[in-house]
């Protein structure tokens, strides 16, 4: 079926064209994004259950952006009678020229910007779901997530809780201006199992996997797979041991690789840090960043993930950027704003965490391409190293190209065989072009994972997916 | 007479056939300022209004309550509003928690302080401040983002408990470069509070800044294996969360900690300084000044660690009644008191250590304990010397580090927590950049 679109944005539909209309008048650029988006948060757990329609993509609002005399200034809302779209103009002008006043006081100077562009486009996209969370079977979901947490515990030796989480969302949004009418509705979900028990050493490990996609409900019943691999990972993780600190040879497998992507160069390559001089990557493009086996794409349309969109936030149609082709730094993404400000074509990557948040340029589905290896090559080939599983967290060094992952488990390699030895946490570190000067073997398969966010330094929240294939380089460990 | 959209659900709460519910309505104008090199990007005005509704269902036999929530848009139709409770209450049923009680009726707390004042004067502070610090031409301010909110929210639950109160909340998130002819470093800082406090907010960036034209300076760290390492900034604040996180009901409740009242939560021959942390309603500056959490309880003043012995946990209503507790709340903001050295006599005693001022992301897991982080800038006293490194990472392990960790007698405030001025946590693992 199509997700269909929100019958509530079609009904605004018309009164908002009319407050861009009467904003025209008094603004050189007008342009409306409103989002009608319903969900659902579920948590299954032997200590708690829980049921929530609400999660971080759950949002009914508009935001309105105005250009006057270079400076670009928007106003959100979510109070809104299509019956008065007059009276809002003057609120929404109201609230802007209060804030004019006072940078008036303070003597601030402003950020001089072109007009974006307005060409005329039509755009309404449905996309394709089984299920939509609104109306799908909650009982029946929160009867097989029981389940999933129950069978987890019987299985998994000395495990204190298993954890089942599901997230639905049904987006709808609206971008409008004099000359745009752009529609799209689409569904994305994720969940996931978490396991924690206490180690040999005391502490507490925890283990997790999930599945997502661009798809509905039904995208939950995955976790079958992933929840029966839950008992042998827990039990390498509570006899896993420190890392001895030093560099390695390692393979990071798919859901590292994507960490590995998004951080490297995901962040790396956010033009809206261009304009500020804030990345490194500027004085990079044409430049070789990584070995001849480095590909890296980054677009809504690389993968049908929980990022799928059909056009961003401000209006420009998804897209597919090669940043890497093998190894030389080919370009970057871009918000629209941005892009007018750097002379360059948006990218389709301009995202708000909700109606009520600016755009930034944010990643979507940010992929390091295949190659041609199997795994068990890449391992036959290392003398001493890791094979890396699992992500933690990672953290993004725009200006000094330095990358910190946290990763869950290594599994030790001696001689081309994995010893069964587990080494738990490790910290990958170092500078990006050495690592992905680095990477050596890259295997046939890849997979992209859904269930993260991604912030813009420490905020401004929004889904991302990312992954790739088996990878071998070499890297700091600690 | 129906007169707005809270007495709309309210009423419509009260006729429906459910064991308890509670409503929120959440009003927040929020302005918002980017500037690029202090010149205006962009401005923002945020005005929003929402409600949330939770509806709690018992099981027949009483034994167990289950609840489901919701966000409902004040656009929202009467129509909406009766579908919403509905699935609601359809909802509630489908999940069984062993049964536990919604807050009593209470007396409404006082104002706490700096809700008097508004958005536009908190704004005005900020942008004045940041286009009036002293920058040169290799150490200078590169962008900076200000939001500022004002925000007013009204509780009712089943029981009466009734409670509104306004509170402002600011944040601002500053990018300073130092550069030295080509080589140009980038440092970066949120600082969360209530209102603006200029001169303090000046004196961090000056310090910022000067941590910038010192990285410029750093050589690849090149400590190795065990040592320790000192905290002077707000990455401290996670070392101490990991103690306010072992007491918290819900991580009890789900044995993910095991840290009981009475308890010597350092061990019981503690080498270093004992921790003593208390949970306050009220601190002067902090952005999370409201008398009532988000479900209604008090918040109130207590300690949840005293000179290293587990007193009082926190947290929400549901997991408090499991581990049988008759009053708690969850917390907001925090105070840990200082050591019994000062700064100057910690680092005196202190030998060989690494002070570390900039992380990529410096994390304390409390569940597992874990300590990591890349190292951006640190300074390596050794010798009776001190040198300026950068690059590697510490780990290391929380559960092990309460034993022998020191702080200082002096404490500084970051916006919602007071925390010792310096943290020295003994014998980290640190991975140096030529291993």
């Amino acid at each position: 079926m199509k997700a269909p679109f929100s019958q509530y944005l079609s009904d605004i539909a018309p009164a908002l064209k009319d407050l861009i209309a009467i904003l025209g008048s008094r603004y050189d650029y007008v342009s409306i994004l409103s989002t009608d988006s319903a969900g659902f948060n579920i948590s299954i757990s032997q200590s708690s259950k829980s049921v929530s329609n609400q999660n971080m993509t759950t949002e009914r609002g508009s935001v309105v952006r105005v250009c006057r005399n270079g400076l670009y200034s928007e106003a959100a809302f979510n109070e809104f009678d299509p019956s008065d779209a007059a009276r809002m103009a003057e609120q929404l002008t109201q609230r802007l020229e209060d804030q004019l006043a006072l940078l008036e006081e303070c003597g601030s100077k402003i950020y001089e910007t072109d007009i974006l562009p307005d060409e005329p486009l039509e755009l309404y996209a449905e996309k394709e779901t089984q299920q939509l969370p609104e109306s799908c079977d909650i009982k029946s979901l929160v009867e097989y997530m029981s389940g999933l947490s129950d069978s987890g515990m019987e299985k998994t030796e000395g495990a204190l809780d298993v954890i089942v989480r599901a997230v639905s969302t049904h987006i709808s949004k609206i971008f409008l201006t004099a000359n745009r009418d752009m529609r799209q509705s689409y569904v994305f979900t994720e969940a996931s199992v978490v396991s924690y028990a206490p180690s040999v050493h005391g502490d507490i490990r925890v283990v997790f996997d999930g599945v997502s996609g661009c798809g509905g409900p039904e995208i939950i019943y995955g976790l079958d797979e992933k929840i029966s691999g839950l008992p042998k990972v827990m039990k390498d993780l509570v006899t896993a041991d420190s890392i001895e600190p030093g560099e390695y040879d390692i393979i990071t497998e798919p859901g590292v690789t994507g960490l590995i992507a998004h951080e490297a160069f995901g962040h790396g390559v956010e033009m809206d840090m261009f304009v500020k001089g804030r990345a490194l990557g500027a004085e990079y493009i044409g430049k070789r960043v990584g070995s001849d086996k480095v590909t890296m794409h980054e677009g809504a349309l690389c993968d049908e993930s929980v990022t799928a969109y059909v056009f961003d936030d401000e209006g420009t149609p998804a897209g597919d950027v090669t940043e890497i082709d093998r190894g030389i730094l080919k370009g970057g993404i871009c918000d629209a704003l941005s892009a007018l400000r750097l002379s360059v074509r948006p990218t389709g990557n301009g995202k708000r965490e909700n109606y009520a948040h600016k755009v930034y340029t944010r990643m979507t589905n940010t992929v390091f391409d295949s190659g041609d290896d199997t795994l068990e090559d890449m391992i036959a080939s290392i003398e001493n190293g890791y094979l890396l599983a699992g992500m933690d967290s990672g953290m993004e060094d725009p200006k000094h190209w330095g990358i910190q992952c946290i990763i869950n488990r290594g599994y030790e390699i001696r001689d081309g065989k994995l010893t069964g030895k587990v080494v738990a946490p490790v910290i990958m570190t170092g500078y990006v072009p050495d690592v992905l000067g680095s990477v050596s073997m890259a295997s046939k398969d890849r997979r992209v994972d859904g269930n993260g966010a991604c912030g813009k330094g420490y905020k401004e929240w929004v889904k991302v997916a990312d992954g790739g294939p088996y990878l071998k380089m070499r890297a700091r460990l600690g | 007479m129906i007169v707005n959209t809270f007495e709309l659900i309210k009423e419509k709460l009260e006729a429906l056939d459910c064991e308890a519910w509670e409503l929120a309505e959440t009003c927040e104008e929020r302005w918002e300022f980017y500037f690029i090199r202090h010149r205006l990007d962009q401005n923002r005005a945020v005005n929003t209004r929402e409600y949330e509704v939770r509806v709690y269902k018992k099981s027949d036999d009483g034994q167990f309550i289950g609840s489901a929530a919701d966000r409902i848009s004040p656009t929202a139709s009467p129509e909406d509003i009766d579908r919403v409770l509905e699935k609601l209450l359809y909802q509630a049923g489908l999940v069984k928690n062993p049964y536990y009680t919604i807050t009593q009726k209470q007396e409404t707390p006082e104002a706490a302080s700096g809700s008097g004042t508004g958005v536009r004067e908190i704004a005005g502070d900020y942008i004045r401040t940041l286009a009036g610090i002293e920058e040169s031409d290799t150490a200078y301010i590169n962008s900076y983002e200000i939001f500022v909110s004002g925000i007013r929210r009204h509780f009712l639950n089943s029981n009466g408990a009734e409670y509104e109160f306004e509170y402002p909340s600011s944040e601002v998130e500053v990018v300073t470069n130092a550069r030295d002819g080509s080589h140009e470093i980038e440092l970066h800082r949120i600082y969360h509070s209530g209102t603006c406090d200029p001169e303090r907010l000046k004196a961090d960036i000056v310090k910022v800044m000067q941590y910038g034209e010192d990285r410029l300076k750093a050589v690849p760290s090149p400590v190795n294996g065990r040592c320790s390492v000192l905290l002077s900034t707000s990455d401290a604040v996670p070392v101490y969360m990991y103690f306010a996180d072992k007491m918290h009901a819900d991580y009890v409740f789900r044995r993910i900690s095991d840290w009981k009242k009475g308890d010597p939560v350092q061990g019981s021959d503690a080498e270093g300084d004992l921790v003593t942390i208390e949970a306050v309603a009220d601190l002067p500056g902090s952005s999370t000044n409201y008398p009532a959490d988000s479900e209604g309880s008090i918040i109130y003043d207590r300690y949840l660690v005293r000179d290293g012995i587990a007193q009082d946990y926190c947290g929400s209503r549901q997991f408090s009644q499991y581990l049988g507790l008759e009053k708690s709340s969850l917390i907001s903001n925090i105070k840990v008191s200082g050591g019994k050295l000062t700064e100057e006599e910690l680092r005196a005693e202190a030998g060989e250590y690494l002070e570390i001022v900039e992380f990529s992301d410096f994390q304390v897991d409390s569940m597992s304990g874990d300590i990591a982080g890349e190292i951006r800038l640190g300074y390596w006293h050794h010798d009776g010397e001190v040198t300026v490194v950068t690059g590697g990472s510490v780990s290391g392990s929380m559960n092990e580090a309460v034993r022998d960790m020191r702080f200082c007698k002096e404490t500084v405030r970051y916006n919602n927590r007071v925390i010792p001025a310096v943290t020295l946590l003994k014998n980290m693992r640190i991975t140096g950049v030529s291993v």
